[in-house]
């Protein structure tokens, strides 16, 4: 049986539309509620007032008749219904004799209104056949209950008025849930549009297809996850671009060597080549190739494990200055026989933690591609302290690299001049390894060049504090 | 060997407890004895009526609507017309002494002249029944009406029982316990007293009114015949009466007032007294006056009528007993 499943669209409709009829049901109780309480505490308190007002002209004694018709007048000017009473029938004065009676006040009344407290109370009572809300104010003389004035309202025109009232809310009630649940629903659905967009365009990026995108007109969450996703998309799309183009790149750098291999190899077999000597040196190219292959190969895997997260640099404390003048020692030569000058400037204090290994493969990378490209001037080391740490400048005076090209250069087997690279020797990924190296190390690697004067490659590194 | 002694300990403790029962304050012999049957705190309080100050307040467990004094002056007799038992106690001890198990409906009692028999009202038989002073019952009367107050007609050996609901006077022959005469009375009729006369008895009764209307007479009828002779004014509500040397005295609880009354019936005095005044007794000079809603009693002098002390009691004083001289 497949699961009841219900959508977001449908969750908040129906959480907004829950949410309007608890308050609308919630508000109108409580109003209802509110009124009623409110309302009976306002009359209970009008009539408590008139009768302590009236009872304050009780001056003690039996109740005059004079009194009592003050009262009727008070009566017929009032709204709400009051008498005096000094009937001692009436007052329960009787009990505990039996009587056959039924009094106005009861035994507990009578009780309370001795105390001299003043009475409210909301009853059915039998002597006006309905529901009142009565206050009974004593007239005691010491102790002598002489009579009461009895206020009383009755409560079906309360109930009248609370009823029409009631009408009035549950008709503005139910007007109010249909234009705000019409409402909501616009809202709900203006709201899930966006959410439905990029739940259309995440199925079409699943699918393959990473150029989809969503239009990210709301500036609040959704509207952020549009553009999120928008972010996300691009990035997949640009990798997967670049894995495309690594993966076309690989095969054509391995391709190349491969054909030459191939090529020679099958000229040697075929027995096109006669002499020895040309034998020889067929088997000579063939030897490059395949030696110019495990260099590509090698490259690539120092890169992927380099990628690799687990892989780790083993730092110790490096003397910068004297790991730069053994390490390039081996160039003066090579540099002399291209007529080339080789300077150093190097700060002996610098001392920075790093893998000496891979520092030096740093260095013979740049230095190897500086006097590749440089046929006249020379090249300059400089090693000074940064305020981010410690910066190794080599600079040269080749051929330069085209501004359009060196944002690219850090990249994975790119070239400037491809086919002279090529002839060259390099592999294409010399410093894509090294930038990721510097980086291992906390620092980063700008090159800058202008074409045909010369490049300068700054690696900025952070320094071991000697205070620590 | 400690579960034993754990066990007779409890048992020692038992009995303890089911021997005590509750004691209350003594009171002495001798001295005269004002005592009111408080019905809404269900006390009752004692009244030296010699300095005429409250001596104490007895708290009591069980509503007690009234009660008497035994010939002996220190056995208080009680009943309660909700209550299964007449319980008897002793003043002097402070202690229940007696229960006679009568069974519901006891409402109201006299011990008559004779100091041997004591005769009750029961509402739930409609009956009177009479009672030795050691709580045998002698006889039972039925009457097919509910009797309310009791009355003793010395001259003829018989006893008045009021009737309020059905509104009727009778007469029950003491020596042969038969009904020897009945005659209708008025509404709602509270009081009764025996007013000796030379041309024979005169019955007195009060009234509490019928419907809205307050009673505003005392009903004055020939207790042979039952023929109303006359009608005192004295509104309102007279409920109770007491004969003093010459006079009668009533009290009207609707008014607050004490009537002094003529034999001839002509109101010779009147004073307001107390707040809801039920019941009235006579000790020498004085005329004891028990506010039901004041909770108080007062003391008025015969011949002036003047309030001269009055004293807090419980709440709600139902009845007042007097014991002159023991």
């Amino acid at each position: 049986m497949k699961p009841f499943k219900l959508s977001l669209t449908l969750k908040i409709w129906l959480t907004m539309s829950l949410s309007i009829l608890i308050t609308i049901i919630f508000s109108f109780l409580l109003s209802n509620l509110f009124y009623e309480k409110l309302y009976l505490k306002t009359v209970e308190k009008s009539l408590f007032r008139e009768g302590q007002n009236l009872a304050s002209d009780y001056t003690g004694g039996p109740l005059t008749g004079e009194f009592k018709e003050k009262i009727e007048w008070y009566n017929s000017k009032t709204e709400s219904e009051v008498f005096a009473v000094n009937n001692p029938r009436e007052l329960s004065a009787c009990l505990p004799y039996e009587i056959d009676y039924e009094t106005l006040i009861g035994e507990e009344e009578r009780k309370r209104l001795l105390e001299g407290e003043i009475i409210r109370k909301v009853d059915y009572e039998e002597r006006f056949d309905r529901k009142v809300l009565a206050v009974i104010v004593p007239l005691l003389d010491e102790n002598r209950l002489e009579g009461i004035i009895y206020l009383y309202v009755p409560l079906a025109t309360i109930s009248e008025l609370t009823n029409d009232f009631s009408y009035m809310w549950l008709v503005a009630g139910i007007l109010f849930l249909i234009v705000s649940i019409y409402i909501g629903t616009l809202l709900v659905k203006k709201l899930t549009k966006p959410l439905l967009e990029i739940k259309a365009a995440a199925r079409r990026v699943s699918d393959g297809d990473y150029s989809a995108r969503v239009s990210a007109s709301e500036n609040d969450e959704i509207g952020e996850l549009a553009s999120a996703f928008n972010q996300m998309s691009s990035s997949i799309q640009r990798e997967d671009e670049r894995n495309k183009e690594f993966l076309a790149n690989v095969s054509h750098e391995l391709r190349t060597p491969l054909s030459y291999i191939n090529g020679y190899s099958e000229a040697l077999l075929t027995g096109i080549v006669k002499t020895e000597e040309e034998q020889k040196k067929y088997l000579s190219l063939i030897h490059r190739e395949s030696k110019r292959m495990n260099r590509i190969v090698g490259d690539l895997l120092e890169l992927s494990r380099l990628d690799m997260d687990v892989y780790q640099i083993i730092k110790t404390p490096l003397p910068l200055a004297q790991l730069i003048e053994d390490a390039l020692q081996k160039y003066t030569l090579t540099a002399q026989d291209k007529g080339l000058f080789l300077k150093f400037n190097l700060d002996p204090d610098i001392i920075i933690e790093g893998d000496e290994g891979r520092i030096e493969q740093v260095l013979q990378n740049i230095m190897d591609n500086a006097l590749r490209y440089t046929e006249k001037g020379g090249i300059s080391v400089k090693l000074e302290k940064h305020e981010e740490g410690c910066v190794l400048e080599i600079s040269d005076t080749g051929i330069g690299i085209p501004k359009e090209d060196l944002a690219h250069i850090k990249e994975r087997f790119f070239r400037v001049n491809k086919a002279r690279t090529r002839r060259d020797g390099g592999t294409g990924l010399g410093l894509a390894i090294s930038d990721k190296i510097v980086r291992l190390h906390g620092g980063r690697l700008v090159i800058d060049s202008v074409f045909g004067e010369g490049t300068t490659v700054r690696i900025i590194l952070p320094v071991m504090e000697l205070n620590q | 060997m400690r579960k034993w002694s754990l066990k007779i300990l409890l048992l020692l403790v038992t009995v303890i407890l089911a021997s005590c029962s509750q004691t209350y304050p003594s009171i002495s012999r001798g001295a005269p004895l004002a005592l009111t049957i408080n019905i809404k705190d269900m006390t009752i309080s004692f009244i030296d009526l010699e300095n005429r100050e409250k001596i104490t307040d007895w708290q009591m467990d069980k509503p007690y609507s009234g009660g008497f004094l035994l010939p002996d002056g220190d056995t208080l007799l009680l009943y309660g017309r909700h209550l299964a038992t007449v319980d008897l106690y002793s003043l002097a001890n402070g202690k229940k002494i007696k229960t006679w198990k009568t069974g519901k409906g006891i409402d109201s009692g006299i011990l008559l002249e004779n100091g041997k028999d004591i005769v009750f009202t029961d509402r739930e038989r409609k009956a009177v029944r009479f009672f030795t002073t050691d709580g045998r019952e002698i006889s039972e009367v039925p009457l097919n009406e509910n009797p309310d107050s009791l009355l003793e007609r010395r001259r003829k050996n018989s006893l008045l029982v009021l009737s309020v609901s059905g509104e009727k006077l009778l007469e029950i022959d003491l020596k042969t316990k038969e009904l020897i005469n009945c005659f209708p009375v008025h509404k709602s009729a509270s009081g009764v007293l025996l007013k000796e006369v030379q041309s024979g008895d005169e019955i007195w009764i009060g009234g509490h009114g019928s419907g809205a209307v307050g009673e505003k007479n005392i009903h004055v009828y020939d207790a042979d015949t039952g023929n109303l002779l006359k009608k005192i004014p004295a509104p309102l509500m007279p409920v109770d009466f007491s004969s003093g040397n010459e006079e009668v005295f009533a009290v009207s609880h609707g008014s607050n007032t004490l009537y002094k009354i003529s034999k001839d019936g002509i109101i010779q005095g009147a004073v307001q007294v107390g707040a809801n005044p039920f019941r009235l007794a006579v000790f020498k000079e004085f005329i004891i006056v028990a506010g039901y809603d004041s909770n108080d009693i007062h003391f008025i002098n015969q011949h002036s009528l003047q309030i001269e002390k009055s004293v807090l009691v419980g709440e709600g004083p139902f009845q007042i007993t007097l014991r002159e001289r023991q």
